[in-house]
């Protein structure tokens, strides 16, 4: 006679996680995208003061801070729309692909945004480097600011080099809070993975 | 007994990699035209600032001093998890520590923005690994089974 080993509790599908991946990630993607235009703008109207917090500094700092929560709200979601059960490995797969879809989503929605105000990379770079200029730094100390602020806005301009390297560490942040998603609101599973 | 090595050592090298490239053109060589491979990396993360960032090779790194702190602590963190677990198994101290060092990074930035105080590389370098360390650590018991230590 032959015997079955039935497993009780199969891993859910691949599936089952996209959803709370692609909710979550589109939205912190669209987030990210809204306060990174709105500080932009603030930079682009604002008169240059000189004040090292500058909008787009903030929106740096706020942009970050933000999207690397979003593994831990995709686990979050998943524990209440899916499942409440969880591996630390489920959870930090969820994580990362959060970091993918919202780093895919910022890269369209900016792409988008050009289309609309085809001058908005150049008014935001005028204003970073009239702001700079206006500190009260050394030469070249401003030089080297304008150099890397300024390269750093240029090179938003491109589509792939966005996504190839902003996938590995915006995913990774979110691989770890995913962890801690699944610390805080999964009930862990033994499983291995 | 640890539980998803595999995953263990495959973040841990990923942070290892995070704070060896957040170390800048002064590690990875600057002879290149337009913007180091390493920022573009951490251009999404992080604003990059050269005055607020450590030097390395007498070249700015990658990240600035709060984030370097950060990755740092993150790695140093989880370095540690096989050694600490016994302090942090079903202990609620580490996501405690987690939660002080997000208040005290919301604290410090205030501070400053508000011009109440002027913190330093230092100063933001330690408050940023205070920050990493208590997320690894906070993390560290989901690799032991429930039998491990009551």
């Amino acid at each position: 006679m032959e015997t079955e080993e039935i497993n009780e509790n199969p891993p859910p599908a691949f599936s089952n996680y996209l959803p709370s991946v692609a909710i979550v990630g589109a939205i912190f993607g669209v987030v990210s995208f809204v306060l990174g235009l709105f500080f932009g703008y603030q930079q682009i109207n604002a008169e240059p003061t000189g004040s090292i917090f500058s909008p787009l500094m903030l929106s740096g700092v706020v942009v970050c801070l933000i999207t690397c929560f979003g593994g831990a709200v995709a686990v979050w979601h998943y524990t209440k729309e899916v499942s409440s059960s969880l591996t630390l490995g489920q959870g930090s797969l969820i994580g990362f692909m959060t970091g993918a879809v919202i780093v895919l989503a910022t890269v369209v929605f900016n792409e988008i945004w050009m289309l609309i105000d085809p001058d908005y990379t150049e008014k935001l770079i005028e204003a970073t480097v009239a702001n700079v200029e206006a500190m009260d730094l050394p030469q070249n100390a401003k030089d080297d600011m304008v150099d890397s602020m300024v390269e750093g806005v240029r090179s938003s301009q491109s589509v792939l080099q966005q996504i190839f390297w902003g996938i590995p560490v915006t995913g990774l942040l979110n691989l770890i809070t995913g962890m801690i998603g699944t610390k805080l609101f999964a009930n862990k599973e033994e499983g291995s993975f | 007994m640890m539980k998803q090595k595999w995953l263990y050592f495959g973040v841990l090298t990923a942070l290892f990699l995070l704070v060896l490239f957040s170390l800048g053109s002064g590690l990875w060589g600057s002879e290149q035209t337009g913007r180091h491979w390493t920022e573009k990396l951490f251009y999404g993360v992080c604003h990059q600032m050269p005055d607020r960032s450590f030097t390395f090779n007498s070249l700015p790194m990658a990240v600035n001093s709060r984030c370097f702190g950060i990755f740092f602590g993150l790695f140093a963190g989880w370095l540690t998890i096989p050694l600490s677990y016994k302090l942090t198994f079903k202990k609620t101290w580490p996501v405690k520590l987690l939660l002080f060092a997000v208040i005290l990074q919301i604290i410090d930035f205030s501070g400053n923005y508000l011009q109440l105080w002027v913190n330093t590389n230092l100063s933001r370098a330690l408050l940023g690994f205070l920050l990493g360390a208590g997320a690894s650590l906070s993390i560290g018991d989901l690799f032991y089974n429930n039998n491990s230590k009551k």
